[in-house]
């Protein structure tokens, strides 16, 4: 390749290996598990895996004021961008291959997550995710998704209520 | 409820804020054992790969502006010539300036082939 193509590649290089390696252990894991968690395809959760930390490493010069934890919200705001320009293009076949954990290791294991998950929107699923697992609050929530704080309030109300009529837990019936 | 229930079930409680956290958290921890990330080599060549891509791209771009603007040089200069030399408006040319235009058609012509000799891509 020219000297003059490695020169103009050469400012995206910013973030070195070992630090994205770094960054990539502390927050794959988690943004893999949502991405899967809503798209519920384990390709599909893949690719935009992939492909958010590609952004990231392609615009380092956007995120080279952000903190750690500023950072992981803005990974969390890539992967949902990218989750809802899937879901707009139209390739929405949620559940085609359902993640589907063998083990669970709590008295909780006979609710039924995926079958609320299935029946809930994307966005709500999002919501949820962001609330329950990743234990954002309403502010970090609007900043990983791009919803204002407020309607965050409202729709989280709205999916969590949704999530509690699905989910019924075992030990209530028996 | 089965696993393919549509609605609700109205005759169990609900579980509280509690249990769904703990439910989501058992399932996440039961997701990121079952599944996981690929490698970050993968996602180091997936943007080197793009990057290599992009600055191709950028370096072509000014070519590209060049061969278009040459291809619109060569469509002008050849309707001017066809007016110049149209049988009935075929108006005495001087030699110098059938020279010119000649020369001139030619260089663009000459350019544009070179240009897309250049961008080419190479095997």
């Amino acid at each position: 390749m020219p000297s003059s193509l490695e020169h103009a590649a050469a400012p995206a290089a910013v973030l070195s290996e070992l630090a994205f390696q770094r960054l990539y252990d502390t927050n794959a894991t988690s943004i893999h598990s949502y991405l899967l968690a809503v798209s519920a395809r384990r390709d599909v959760a893949d690719d935009l895996l992939q492909e958010t930390f590609c952004r990231l490493l392609l615009h380092p010069k956007s995120t080279a004021h952000l903190d750690t934890l500023e950072l992981r919200r803005y990974l969390f705001r890539i992967a949902t961008n990218l989750l809802r320009d899937r879901h707009r293009s139209g390739d929405t076949t949620p559940f085609a291959d359902p993640p589907e954990p063998t083990t669970h290791p709590s008295l909780d294991n006979t609710i039924d997550i995926r079958t609320m998950l299935q029946h809930l929107k994307p966005r709500d699923r999002e919501l949820l995710w962001l609330a329950y697992v990743e234990g954002m609050d309403h502010t970090e929530i609007s900043q990983a998704t791009g919803l204002n704080r407020l309607s965050v309030r409202t729709l989280l109300f709205r999916a969590r209520n949704k999530a509690k009529q699905f989910l019924t837990p075992a030990r209530a019936s028996l | 409820m089965t696993p393919h229930d549509q609605s609700p079930n109205p005759t169990n409680p609900a579980p509280n804020d509690d249990q769904l956290r703990r439910v989501f958290r058992t399932y996440a921890a039961a997701l990121s054992a079952e599944h996981t990330p690929p490698p970050a080599t993968a996602i180091l060549f997936r943007a080197e790969r793009r990057r290599r891509r992009a600055a191709i791209q950028r370096a072509e771009r000014p070519l590209l502006i060049m061969q278009t603007l040459g291809v619109l040089s060569a469509v002008f200069a050849a309707a001017w010539l066809l007016y110049r030399f149209a049988p009935h408006t075929f108006p005495t040319l001087n030699s110098t300036t059938l020279a010119l235009s000649i020369a001139c058609t030619t260089l663009v012509l000459a350019g544009c082939w070179t240009m897309l000799r250049a961008s080419r891509p190479s095997a």
